[in-house]
């Protein structure tokens, strides 16, 4: 599963998030694909995935929260994808 | 202090935007002359120029009145106005992608139409935009 999170550069509040909520997502998803993208340095690919607000996180192609999730919303939107995939 | 008129050409603006500006709480008058009318000093200019040069950027006035109230907040940092710009970038370039996409569509539709003098009856244009009419979902 690819996790895509697009953040603003100087956030530091996002940064401290990024780290509860990547931790969390490799305890919870097996083999978890964690990207935090600098939005300024991913435009094309944060328009081409329909990104308009940040933060922004994105789940296999997926927009999904356009704004910063708490971690047990984020922790349930993954084990919902891995049931899915499962059946 | 400044009447609306004297604000209005300091800031090449109408005194009708200017009215309009109040009520969307924009700017408003520092006070009132003794026969009642506004009046208005350098910092209602300063925001009159924010507003048109946010406006130039793309923001809306409801973003505007956002970025003037981040602009009086103590506890607010450069960082939050950035934000905003790059949101506001996102948004610009998404529009850009639908716009890209429409003159291409048009594009197509201009290839196919190439006999000009064909009636009306058999233009391929209004043939292919009344298809789409028929192909949109009704709202």
């Amino acid at each position: 599963m690819k996790v895509e999170i697009f953040y603003t550069p100087g956030c530091s509040e996002c940064v401290a998030a990024h780290a509860k909520l990547r931790a969390m997502a490799q305890e919870a998803v097996q083999e978890v694909e964690w990207r935090e993208l600098n939005i300024l340095e991913e435009l094309d690919h944060a328009v081409e995935l329909g990104v308009i607000t940040l933060p922004s996180i994105v789940i296999d192609g997926e927009l999904v929260f356009t704004s910063m999730p708490t971690v047990a919303q984020l922790r349930d939107a993954l084990i919902k994808r891995t049931k899915a995939r499962v059946s | 202090m400044f009447t609306i008129g004297k604000l209005a050409s300091l800031t090449s603006v109408s005194n009708d935007t200017l009215r309009y500006y109040e009520q969307e709480g924009l700017v408003e008058p520092a006070g009132k002359s003794p026969a009642g009318y506004r009046l208005y000093d350098k910092d209602s200019a300063r925001r009159i120029h924010f507003i048109k040069h946010a406006q130039n950027c793309g923001f809306t006035l409801a973003e505007i009145r956002e970025l003037l109230a981040l602009r009086g907040r103590d506890n607010a940092c450069c960082g939050d106005v950035r934000t905003r710009a790059i949101e506001k970038k996102l948004q610009i370039e998404h529009k850009i992608r639908a716009m890209k996409a429409m003159s291409k569509a048009l594009d197509q539709l201009i290839a196919e139409c190439a006999n000009e003098a064909q009636p009306v009856k058999e233009c391929t244009i209004i043939a292919a935009l009344e298809r789409a009419t028929v192909a949109a979902p009704v709202q």
